[in-house]
């Protein structure tokens, strides 16, 4: 049985008139990533920043393996922070940055050594330790961020934008090396990016923020084939807006008699909202729509038409079959998903 | 071509403001070492210094005064402005127009104002000069500091390390002070020349120290007197190097915990 290690109860945060955070509430178990996903402004860092002590929420509770620490200043949280900002210390070297936490913690010099050198060797930078910060790649210095976050041997790690001051394949193998990292030692840890790919590569579930609300949060297949609303399902992934009628519980599209699923009160005029994948564009001589323009991907294609009625669609198909797709071509779209979620017009 | 006489003409410039700054200089070390009227030189004037009665007791005195006044500048300061760029951001116009006061407001005013607002165990003693030299340095000391404080993350840093456990004091001491030290050499600097050169408002408040004490010994005897300057030159510059020495070499040191 997991037990939850982070429980978050209606976390609410104001900076004036703007609600940055409202009722905010998230159970994360131990040993298990998650990430907090959304736009700038949601107030995903915001949520953070209070979990970790560095920010006042105006109401709500942070328990850490069943301790309220609500009222805890953040030095005495045993949490392990990474920030999208550089942040080692200038004045010391990467070994003296990593012990940084451990003296605080007065453990004796042997042990320290120990265990920096230990880490240091985990996250790859062995032979950095006299180097100092103005001496690393902006790559090295999250290294040694995380390293420093982590030989505490915190209770959560929070990571804040970590990896969006990288270029970009630096940022994916970091990140990569994170999930193998924080598998390796278990540790709990809660994530904050607006980098759909980034959160729904490495984390187990993923939650979707929007305007200080948790939208939905669920498993990363889960939130990209089940998005509970119009809002989850277009920030995660590409979507296609396709306007219709839903009748009896059922929507009409091409043809095709198709389940709604209802993320609210919906009726009469809906949009549907449909993945590019879960559409097909196929030549067998009916046509109800001409194609625009073709990209090829590699092993897929994405072919963007124009139904007779003026909509766009995006479809993604394997590239074989599209070969002989070209801008003008006349064909018939197809609906491959047995539910489609349906939106207010 | 064009390179060339562009470099013909910093060369000149360059000659010029040497010539302007050292040959006055030169002049009066030259001047120093005359051995009266005679045409020989020698470190007669600068025996005589030594010899004069109160240059050991004032040179004491305004060293006292001025460690005084680095201690309390450093303990007013930095706090002030760490506070100022964390979580002060709206006051910094006004402190900034605080700190420039004491070069506006004359020195006579100063003097009087301040003595009145000084608490009383205070008035009688030479050390109330070290409270005002903090007021007068403040122009310098607060900008050397906002500088240093500018070129660094601040709020990350302070975020990083209280993350990693460090309480406000440590974050000061441990982080903030060791990351500004060349601004915090910079500032002590300064007050440690204004507090060594400072005649008026010791004049003014009638205390003997060392540079009221120079003023009068030294109209006895005029070379003696440019030894004197020179002197306190050199010695200026001395102290200017070492700071610049220890202020700019990269500590490896946190505070070792036994």
């Amino acid at each position: 049985m997991t037990t939850d290690s982070l429980v978050v109860g209606g976390l609410t945060r104001q900076f004036g008139a703007v609600v940055a955070l409202d009722n905010f509430s998230l159970n994360v178990a131990k040993g298990e990533l998650v990430a907090l996903l959304g736009p700038s402004g949601c107030g995903k860092t915001t949520a953070l920043r209070i979990i970790a002590g560095l920010e006042k929420s105006n109401a709500g509770s942070v328990q850490l393996n069943t301790k309220d620490i609500t009222n805890d200043p953040a030095h005495v949280r045993n949490m392990g922070m990474v920030f999208q900002a550089y942040s080692l210390f200038p004045h010391l070297n990467v070994a003296e940055n990593v012990a940084f936490g451990l003296k605080m913690r007065k453990v004796s010099k042997a042990v320290r050594d120990n265990k920096v050198n230990s880490i240091l060797e985990l996250v790859g930078l062995d032979h950095h330790h006299k180097r100092f910060a103005h001496q690393l790649s902006g790559g090295q210095q999250q290294r040694v961020a995380l390293a420093r976050a982590l030989v505490i041997e915190p209770e959560v790690l929070l990571l804040d934008e970590p990896l969006s001051a990288l270029d970009a394949q630096v940022r994916t193998n970091l990140r990569e090396e994170i999930r193998r990292l924080q598998l390796e030692l278990g540790t709990t840890t809660l994530f904050v990016t607006h980098d759909q790919e980034e959160a729904m590569s490495i984390s187990d579930r993923v939650g979707v923020m929007n305007k200080g609300k948790l939208e939905q949060i669920d498993t990363p297949d889960t939130l990209y084939n089940k998005p509970a609303t119009e809002f989850v399902g277009t920030f995660v992934g590409t979507m296609n807006h396709l306007p219709t009628t839903l009748i009896d519980g059922h929507i009409n599209l091409f043809g095709q008699n198709i389940v709604a699923l209802k993320s609210g009160n919906e009726s009469g005029n809906v949009i549907a909202l449909i993945r590019p994948e879960a559409i097909t564009v196929k030549t067998d001589g009916t046509s109800n729509a001409t194609v625009v323009t073709r990209s090829f991907l590699g092993a897929s294609s994405r072919v963007t038409c124009k139904t007779h009625e003026g909509t766009l669609v995006e479809a993604l198909m394997t590239s074989a079959a599209t070969g002989d797709l070209h801008p003008g071509s006349e064909v018939q779209l197809h609906i491959l998903s047995k539910e489609v979620l349906v939106t207010n017009a | 071509m064009a390179t060339e006489m562009k470099n013909l003409g910093s060369k000149i410039i360059l000659l010029v403001t040497g010539i302007f700054i050292f040959f006055p200089l030169y002049a009066a070390t030259e001047f120093s070492m005359r051995n009266g009227a005679e045409k020989t030189h020698g470190l007669n004037a600068y025996r005589w210094i030594f010899q004069q009665s109160g240059f050991a007791e004032n040179l004491a005195i305004t060293a006292r005064i001025t460690v005084l006044a680095v201690v309390l500048n450093l303990l007013i300061m930095v706090p002030t402005v760490t506070w100022l760029h964390l979580s002060g951001q709206r006051y910094k116009r006004l402190i900034e127009i605080l700190t420039i006061l004491p070069l506006i407001i004359p020195v006579v005013a100063l003097a009087t104002g301040a003595q009145l607002a000084l608490p009383s165990i205070l008035e009688n003693t030479v050390y109330e000069l070290s409270f005002m030299y903090v007021v007068v340095a403040m122009p310098y000391t607060y900008r050397a500091l906002d500088i240093g404080l500018s070129g660094h993350p601040l709020a990350t840093l302070t975020n990083a390390a209280r993350n990693l456990g460090a309480s406000w004091i440590r974050v000061l001491m441990n982080v903030i002070v060791p990351t500004i030290r060349p601004s915090i050499f910079a500032a002590l600097f300064l007050m440690v020349a204004l507090s060594l050169g400072e005649f008026t408002l010791a004049q003014l408040l009638h205390w003997t120290t060392f540079p009221v004490w120079v003023t009068n010994a030294s109209q006895q005897n005029i070379i003696g007197a440019t030894a004197l300057a020179v002197g306190s030159l050199f010695f200026a510059w001395l102290l200017l190097f070492g700071f610049t020495f220890f202020g700019g070499k990269n500590s490896n040191t946190v505070q070792e915990e036994a």
